[in-house]
């Protein structure tokens, strides 16, 4: 059965409207299949609503201290004891302050704060190899301009390290479907391509690209703009080229 | 245990009781049992909580999940089901255990939960009658799909497309819903 032929089953799924066999059939699907867990997982969240379309009615107030008095004889499934179920005290938090929303947005927060600090975390490793590869003795400069106009870029290369940064500025982001390539050139030869790289909106961009370890020597570097993915070989003239001078 | 997560846990049931007594109601149709089924199903949430995954759906989801199969497996140890199902089979319109809210009844405690009921009772009553009642069925009758399709003399694959089409229309009438209980 394809992956499309078990999307029929989330709907049934989310409804809890499987057979047993049906039920353990589609989970063991759903245990290598991300697209069919993301659509039940939205899809029970729909059904989960379908318990307001119940007639109102309201438990008797002897229950609530039943239920609390039970929970005070259980202790929680849980291995080690200190481990506080954090979504009951993050809930009690929450819905302390205000209704509905806030749990969400204690969620997101949360979620988003981890974003950060992993984006900090990739963003500083990623600056330490930029510095690392331009504080190399031996590196290699180019300059790379276009007829003395915008835009322009510089590139370094750390032979040892099999690098080279590239920080490019004033040139528009490539437009939809294109990229820009990066070349070594070495005399006489075919160029070699270094990877593919897009400036931001403010036209900027410094990376890092790694250079196949079997190139040990070029001489000029160059840009061109390329369908999305990059081309084995430049598909026009380079619009920035610069000679690389430099190392010791 | 911290004293704590005890009143979180009675939070939880401030906040969510209701919503879960009342499913739990209409399965079970009876009082007493609908209060077993809540009792379990917090009692459940309260062992079973640090197993929660928030990543992999919400809290109320959860609970429901919970509430239904628990008064799904009363009705099972009661020797009801049977019933149920032969219920859903008979009956012209609907053919559940209990009455479902009709759009404008009358209020309980709780502004936002009134306002969930309203959304809710109100996007299913626009659902065209066919996938409104194959998702009672399945969700308040606790049918399989295949119960479903013999207890109307329907297609399985009909079935199917009725329960997908119908959660796809409410996943768009229910959207301010489900956003406020998801970021």
């Amino acid at each position: 059965m394809t992956d499309h032929a078990w999307l029929d089953a989330a709907a049934p799924y989310a409804l809890g409207a499987l057979s047993a066999e049906e039920r353990a059939a589609f989970e063991a699907h759903l245990a290598d299949c991300a697209i069919c867990r993301a659509e039940v997982q939205a899809l029970r969240e729909v059904s989960g609503l379908l318990a307001h379309a119940a007639a109102a009615a309201t438990p008797a107030q002897a229950l609530r201290d039943r239920i609390l008095r039970e929970a005070r004889q259980v202790r929680p499934l849980t291995a080690r004891r200190r481990s506080l179920r954090p979504w009951i005290a993050a809930a009690a938090v929450v819905l302390a302050i205000a209704a509905g929303v806030a749990y969400v947005k204690e969620r997101g927060n949360r979620r988003a704060l981890e974003q950060a600090v992993a984006a900090a975390r990739d963003s500083l490793a990623a600056q330490q190899q930029l510095v690392a590869t331009l504080l190399a003795p031996d590196v290699n400069t180019a300059v790379l301009a276009s007829k003395g106009r915008p835009p322009s870029a510089r590139v370094f290369w750390n032979p040892s390290r099999h690098r080279v940064v590239i920080a490019v500025f004033d040139l528009p982001p490539a437009p939809a479907g294109r990229t820009y390539q990066l070349w070594a050139i070495q005399t006489g030869k075919a160029p070699v391509s270094l990877g593919i790289f897009n400036t931001a909106p403010d036209g900027r961009l410094t990376t890092a690209l790694d250079v196949p370890p079997a190139l040990v020597a070029f001489d000029v570097t160059a840009v061109t703009e390329e369908p999305v993915g990059g081309s084995p070989q430049p598909t026009q003239q380079p619009f920035l080229v610069g000679k690389l001078s430099g190392g010791e | 245990m911290a004293a704590g997560d005890e009143r979180a846990l009675g939070e939880l049931y401030d906040r969510r009781a209701a919503t879960a007594y009342a499913l739990a109601m209409a399965i079970v149709g009876e009082r007493a049992d609908a209060e077993e089924v809540v009792a379990d199903a917090f009692g459940q949430v309260w062992r079973t909580s640090a197993q929660f995954d928030p990543a992999r759906g919400s809290v109320p989801a959860w609970l429901a999940t919970i509430t239904r199969t628990r008064a799904l497996d009363l009705l099972r140890a009661r020797g009801r089901r049977a019933r149920a199902i032969d219920r859903a089979a008979a009956v012209g319109d609907g053919g559940l255990a209990a009455p479902l809210a009709e759009p404008g009844d009358a209020p309980d405690r709780g502004v936002e939960r009134d306002e969930a009921r309203r959304l809710v009772t109100r996007s299913l009553a626009e659902l065209p009658e066919p996938q409104r009642r194959v998702l009672e069925l399945a969700y308040f009758g606790g049918l399989t799909q295949s119960e479903i399709a013999a207890a109307l003399r329907e297609p399985l694959g009909t079935v199917k497309t009725r329960m997908r089409a119908g959660l796809e229309k409410l996943r768009g009438s229910l959207a301010a819903l489900l956003s406020e209980g998801r970021s």
